[in-house]
């Protein structure tokens, strides 16, 4: 073929795929290379041109074969010469090597440059066995000449050689991910026939004193588990017996000295550059441990103190230099602890750790490049064998293989893993120890990082076959690779579950019940047994729910178990799916609505609270489905959508059950949106005051309106509803009472007693009505904050209310009413009560200093005799120090004194109140914002606890898993439940002194 | 770590030993002691030993009163008094929570944190302090004036003094269980020793001061004396201290040491002064935690009652010991209010995290104070800006009170305990009617 009419040379070399066209074509020119070109007038057509266009880097290539055949001309023997020419004329599986290899990595090419003679030995590699990787390693090592390096040296040089020989297999190979095991497999003997060389010439130099101690090096991650990489770090740790006679204590010096000295002979860097560095560290007590150990001592070491992860690390262990015997008694020693790790007690924990450090995955330094470390790396998928081989191997020693691959084979086989998904697995490992291999042979550097330079990337992308645009291919080949084995993770972790319940054959998974315990154990879930048996129920049979919820399940269990409370999660969801499981939407959505499944194992794994709203309602499951369906609804939503629900019931009773319902659904729909961490505070305050108001109008409207039917004729009062205290300030909780006052205003002419019976009748009727036992959880109304307390009237007129405010009022109903907000009932007549208590809560002259006093010892009065008895009085969440009731007192304080002056005091908000006080400069600064963090601390934590509690928390919690849910509750991360205490008493020990000087100003 | 449990596992087997004493403290200072069997201990050190902590003062709930001792091997000592064998022998415990987490009553934590964040900012900090204590005839009957067993002054050699034999035996025995004593000799007051223990590492010196009390007492009991650290048994003696010398280590190099600087002494020295001094009112509880200890302070003499610092001034509360040339790795800073009463763990705590804080917040050295503090004018003090330490416990608390540095120091738990126990022992003592009111008022 010649180049097509009009295309200039470098155009050709373009095209053939070289980068640097002109610069290829002067090398092409080299005189070095004049015997080996054929076809100089059309040098594009050459057989050498043509097989350099074939490697990964064409110009890497073609510059590395200049150097290395001016090294050849260079050279002493001109055999050499001639034989590599001839190599490279001839073409064929000879020249191919060499241009791979100098294509594929420049630190071999340079090896190539300073070794020429090699380049034969990459012609003719072949696969080597183990044994003569040692031997000729060993060989060089000792028959150097001496010297204070030459023994290292020689070593250094037979490795590369050897390296070379791998190398050229490698990349040879038309699939090389298929070739990968072998290649990773052919890297550890290299490593351990250097460790082996190592330790013989170590031995040689330390004479006769050798022979008092029987050193055997086990190989341990990568070299043990027979996977190494083209450069990593070699881990060992050393088992060292005495000789015969030889006293302990003796041997184990001498072993420590050749460990060392082997480690050195590894690791230096000498003239001839280093190995690698021999990693002693996963030795008993790691660095700080003895560099050897006698076998038994190694025994007692794991039979006490060893953690799950050392246990991970003996998986790998493999005698593979020194003494045979020690080695082999080694493996056997430590064998049966490996497989009794499940067993012990901090593995669930630690399991539960390295299954989160898998699916959270703290993120490394260059996350997005890395192959190993970050999402969906290597890592990923090593930590994922190894936890199952760790759960299931005790019982089945089929299980038990060091090399990650056969490991994963080994899993499928047993049941254990689904075949596919395995196989997938599989696949993805194999590309990214690929593209691991390809990064690093380019210049023998441990680096598990993609590149970034484009021609880095390109060469990558050619090296795995990718040619129209290799850099942007491969990195999208790596990215969705990587997707995948985050996705696979899933499905082999939690999905066999499935079919082990269901007893179906899914891929050939056949998890025995106890194997789905053993694994559900390390998922954390407390109760196994239990948790097995709501899968099965949630999964059996052939319904299309039991069908649509196994597809559900396995990624559920693992949201599940992310939450303080995984068996109480798992059985919320099978209540919720008894109930609603035949409904034709609830599967649909949850299959169909992305976030819905999540969402709602979330909510019910980390809230005890959300959990019985759903239980009660299932129905109210539909948010979770729906985007929007998180956005609190306003007070005018949820009014009307009561109303309408109430105006269809046939009695009383019923409409306000069914506007109850509607408070119900809204509850849960808070609760998950508080959860999910969308709102502030203030968004639940304002829409659980909103919620109750609105409940309490329309009860109100259909009391009238049953009343009205029953008495045949009009009511001859208006009323009115005024919310006081949470409820007023419109910062209610989840677990707030509703504190208000009833207010009645007869029609004109109307007779004044008997506008004050209709009152009181509905008003009563009104309580009967709320109190009974209902769908919602009951909103307890708690009028006592009337004048007169229980003592008198429920309900009072205007008329009345003057009267009273008037006469007798005290300082503590002024300071009552500053939270006081109409919530319900007749706005006009909220308008005449609002004007009549203005005056009495905003005095015009502020207060007297001796209504100052009382308030102050009233406060004073409170603190001690209202805490109950045995709470704790720093931590009591309203009365405690730097509580609510500090910070709500003094806000109401100022605005008792200063609202009249300034109007920006005037709302019944504590937290508005405070913030306008500070920018008025009533409040000190520092103050009013130590007062508003505790405050605010305290109401997320009160409310805290009722989502985890499902029942009210007034203090602290002193049980460590209630404080741990509670944690979780605010989306802290695990673990960091004890942490509240600190923090709750800093906040509200500043809080206590900031209300000692803004109440008492002192 | 481990290797360090199997050597206390085989040596409680090679030394015969039949107790184990399990060691920790209370807020207080005080310690206390739980007696294993030797088969418990493998149990101990991996699950620790569980104890009702609500009877220990400070330790009341935090969350369950349950509490777990976590021996440290690394303290592993045989008790030399209690006879050779069967032999008894303790440990050092770290106190937690059922569920591992360290609990944040326990003093040895509380240091340990402190440790911990100068180790994050890349210092050790080590201490080296001057024991007093008094030795007396016997235990004093309740109400009776104790007796010195001597008449003796500062470094008088006592002819077949008791207290020398005394020394003796107590260095001997505090050698014997690896506390290096430094130096030792009779005190300016009838009957007042000291005891220099050798510098260590802040955690170690303050398990070593533990021991120390109770080596000094066994050994004054078994010769049929009285030891004690009371800071203040006499009205018309000196009291005892416990001057404390303290340095930061960077690696191997001494971190206030810097050549040619005044007194050799490197900025990171004078911050760290600066801190103590700054925040040296707020520490005073914890270094000064009794009702007695305030009498030392203010009684004069050697004793600091002043917020200053200096080189050769003893009346100084911080004082910079007189350079010894070519060896810089021995600059230091001797802290002098401190009194042998204290809570070491605690007392390494405070000084420590005053110290950091000045360094962290760069803070700025006051002129040194050349004149005796103790020999100036009320007004010469103002004049130069001198501040008085607390005069009494009811100060130190209210200056500890707002201390955000103290709460963070301690930990919120511990640093509420402390001054809700100090607050009663001071309403306590005001309740006292003491002899010198009835002398005085009596007629009235």
């Amino acid at each position: 073929m010649t180049a097509p009419r009009g295309e200039s040379i470098p155009g050709a070399l373009t095209r053939l795929g070289f980068d640097e066209p002109r610069r290829a074509l002067s090398l092409l020119d080299d005189p070095v290379l004049e015997r080996v070109i054929q076809r100089r007038d059309a040098i594009e057509d050459d057989g050498l041109a043509r097989a350099l266009a074939e490697t990964a880097d064409p110009d890497q290539a073609l510059l590395g074969l200049v150097r290395l055949m001016e090294s050849v001309c260079r050279g002493p023997a001109p055999a050499l010469r001639t034989r590599v020419e001839r190599v490279l004329v001839e073409g064929g599986v000879g020249r191919r090597r060499i241009l791979e290899v100098l294509g594929a990595s420049l630190a071999l090419a340079d090896h190539l440059v300073a070794h020429p003679e090699h380049v034969l030995d990459l012609v003719s590699a072949e696969p080597l066995p183990v044994e003569s990787r040692g031997e000729l390693l060993t060989a060089a090592a000792l028959t150097a000449p001496e010297g204070a390096t030459a023994g290292e040296d020689a070593l250094r040089v037979e490795y590369r050689r050897q390296l070379l020989g791998i190398a050229a297999l490698d990349l040879e190979a038309e699939h090389p991910t298929d070739q990968l095991p072998r290649t990773a497999a052919a890297l550890a003997d290299l490593a351990q026939g250097a460790l082996a060389a190592a330790h013989a010439l170590a031995v040689h130099r330390a004479g006769e004193r050798a022979q008092r101690c029987r050193l055997a090096v086990i190989a341990m991650g990568k070299t043990g588990g027979r996977e190494l990489n083209y450069i990593s770090d070699v881990d060992v740790i050393f088992a060292v017996e005495p000789a015969d006679g030889v006293p302990e204590e003796e041997a184990l010096a001498i072993g420590a000295d050749l460990a060392t000295s082997l480690m050195r002979i590894c690791s230096a860097n000498t003239g001839a550059g280093t190995l690698w560095q021999v990693d002693p560290a996963l030795r008993p007590e790691g660095k700080q441990g003895p560099l050897v150990r006698t076998v038994a001592s190694h025994r007692a070491y794991y039979e006490r103190w060893a953690k799950t992860w050392e246990f991970q690390a003996l998986l790998k262990a493999r005698p593979v230099a020194g003494d045979p015997e020690v080695g082999a008694a080694y493996v056997e020693a430590m064998s049966p602890f490996v497989w009794t790790a499940a067993g012990r007690e901090n593995f669930v924990s630690d399991a539960q750790a390295m299954r989160r450090r898998v699916e959270d995955h703290v993120p490394a330094a260059e996350a997005d490049r890395q192959i190993k470390l970050g999402k969906g790396g290597l890592r990923d998928v090593e930590f994922s064998v190894q936890l199952l081989q760790l759960v299931h191997g005790r019982a089945d020693d089929n299980l038990r293989s060091a090399t990650t691959i056969p490991a994963l084979e080994a899993l499928s086989r047993g049941g254990y893993v689904g075949r596919e998904d395995a196989a997938a697995l599989a696949t993805a490992y194999r590309f990214l120890r690929t593209l691991e291999h390809r990064i690093q042979l380019q210049r023998m550097r441990r680096t598990h990082l993609m590149p970034t330079a484009p021609a880095d990337l390109r060469r990558l992308g050619r090296a795995l076959g990718h040619r129209t645009d290799p850099a942007t291919e491969i990195l999208a080949r790596w990215r969705s690779t990587a997707r995948e084995v985050r996705r696979l993770h899933e499905r082999i972790f939690y999905r066999p579950l499935l079919a082990a319940v269901a007893k179906l054959s899914e891929g050939e998974v056949r998890l025995t019940p106890e194997a789905a315990q053993a694994r559900l154990t390390a998922l954390g879930f407390r109760d196994p047994k239990g948790a097995f048996n709501h899968l099965r129920a949630l999964s059996e049979g052939v319904s299309r729910r039991a069908a649509i919820q196994r597809q559900l399940l396995p990624a559920m269990l693992g949201w599940f178990a992310d939450e303080a409370d995984p068996d109480a999660g798992l059985l919320a969801f099978r209540r919720v799916s008894d109930e609603l499981g035949t409904t034709h939407w609830y599967l649909k959505m949850l299959r169909d609505e992305g976030r819905a499944a999540e969402r709602l194992a979330h909510t019910l794994g980390r809230s005890r609270f959300a959990a019985e709203l759903l239980e009660q309602a299932p129905d109210c499951v539909q948010f979770l489905g729906d985007g929007s369906g998180l956005r609190p609804r306003t007070r005018e939503e949820v009014e009307s959508r009561m109303r309408a629900a109430a105006g269809r019931q046939g009695s009383l009773d019923q409409a306000v059950q069914a506007a109850r319902t509607i408070r119900r659904a809204e509850l849960f729909r808070l609760a998950v949106a508080d959860l999910e961490g969308s709102l502030t505070t203030t968004d639940v305050g304002h829409a659980l005051s909103d919620l109750a108001g609105g409940l309490i109008q329309v009860a109100l409207e259909q009391v009238v309106r049953a009343h009205v039917a029953e008495q045949g004729r009009d009511l001859v009062t208006r009323l009115l509803v005024v919310g006081m205290g949470r409820l007023g300030g419109r910062e209610a909780g989840y677990a707030s009472d509703a504190d208000v006052l009833f207010v009645h205003d007869p029609v004109p002419g109307a007779d004044d007693q008997q506008a004050q019976d209709d009152a009181l009748d509905v008003v009563r009727e009104l309580l009967r009505v709320l109190g009974l036992p209902g769908p919602d959880p009951r909103l307890e109304i708690d009028a006592d904050l009337r004048p007169e307390g229980k003592n008198g009237p429920l309900v009072r007129s205007l008329a009345s209310y003057a009267a009273y405010y008037e006469r007798w009022s005290l300082v503590w109903e002024a300071q009552a009413l500053v939270r006081a907000r109409p919530v319900a009932g007749d706005p006009e007549l909220a308008d005449r009560f609002l004007a009549l208590i203005d005056p009495i809560r905003w005095p015009r002259e502020g207060l007297t200093a001796a209504q100052v006093r009382e308030i102050r010892t009233l406060k004073a009065r409170m603190e001690s005799e209202r805490l109950p008895r045995g709470a704790d009085r720093k931590t009591h969440f309203k009365l405690g120090h730097g509580g609510l009731s500090d910070v709500e007192w003094c806000a109401q304080l100022v605005q008792l004194r200063h609202a009249h002056a300034h109007p920006e005091l005037r709302t019944t908000s504590t937290v508005e109140a405070l913030t306008a006080a500070r920018a008025l400069g009533l409040v000190a600064a520092t103050d009013a914002e130590e007062l508003l963090e505790a405050w605010t601390m305290t109401s997320r934590l009160r409310n805290a606890g009722m989502l985890w509690r499902g029942r009210s928390l007034e203090s602290l919690p002193s049980d460590v898993r209630d404080a741990e849910g509670v944690a979780r509750v605010l989306r802290r991360p695990p673990g960091s439940g004890h942490l509240l205490d600190e923090e709750y008493r800093r906040l509200t020990r500043h809080a206590r002194t900031a209300y000692e000087r803004v109440f008492f100003e002192q | 770590m481990d290797r360090q449990q199997e050597f206390v596992l085989r040596t409680i087997e090679e030394r015969d030993i039949r107790f184990v004493r399990l060691w920790f403290t209370d807020v207080l200072g005080t310690l206390k002691s739980v007696a294993v069997a030797p088969a418990e201990l493998e149990g101990a050190f991996a699950e620790g030993i569980g104890f009702d902590g609500s009877v220990i003062e400070g330790f009341a709930r935090v969350y369950e009163a349950d509490m777990l001792a976590k021996p440290d091997p690394s303290t592993f000592q045989i008790l030399p008094w209690r006879g050779d064998r069967p032999g008894t022998a303790r440990m050092f415990c770290d106190i937690t929570l059922p569920d591992g987490a360290p609990s944040m009553a326990d003093p040895r934590n509380v240091l340990q944190r402190m440790l911990g964040r100068a180790a994050d900012l890349g210092f050790t900090f080590y201490v080296h302090p001057e024991i007093e204590f008094f030795l007396l005839e016997k235990e004093p009957k309740p109400g009776r004036t104790p007796t010195p067993v001597d008449q003796a002054g500062y470094f008088d050699h006592v002819p077949h003094g008791t207290g020398h034999d005394f020394r003796r035996a107590a260095i001997t025995m505090l050698e014997s269980m690896g506390i290096s004593v430094e130096f030792s000799h009779h005190e300016g007051a009838p009957g007042q020793n000291e005891i220099d223990l050798r510098y260590a590492d802040a955690l170690t010196m303050a398990d070593n001061i533990m021991t120390f009390r109770t080596v000094v007492k066994e050994v004054a009991l078994e010769q049929d004396l009285y030891a004690t650290f009371m800071p203040k048994p006499f009205a018309d003696h000196p009291g005892s201290g416990m001057h404390t010398h303290v340095s930061l280590f960077e690696g191997d190099r001494n971190a206030f040491h810097e050549p040619g600087a005044p007194y050799q002494l490197s900025k990171v020295g004078r911050q760290f002064i600066a801190g103590i001094l700054h925040h040296g009112a707020e520490i005073t509880a914890v270094t000064n935690q009794w009702v007695n200890s305030y009498k030392r302070l203010w009684g004069g003499g050697e004793a600091p009652a002043h917020l200053t610092w200096g080189h050769n001034n003893r009346s100084a509360m911080v004082r910079v010991p007189m350079y010894k040339p070519n060896k810089g790795n021995s600059t230091r800073v001797e802290v002098r209010t401190i009194d042998p009463a204290c809570n070491p763990y605690l007392a390494f705590a405070v000084l420590l995290g005053a110290g950091l804080k000045g360094i962290e917040e760069g803070y700025e050295l006051p002129p040194e104070t050349e004149d005796d503090v103790w020999g100036l004018t009320e007004v010469e003090r103002k004049a130069m800006g001198i501040k008085a330490l607390p005069s009494s416990l009811h100060r130190a608390i209210q200056a500890m009170e707002s201390s955000e540095l103290m709460a963070d120091v301690l930990g919120e738990h511990t640093f509420e305990f402390f001054l809700r126990n100090k607050r009663r022992e001071w309403d306590d003592y005001r309740a006292q009617v003491t002899p010198f009111e009835l002398d005085r008022y009596l007629r009235l």
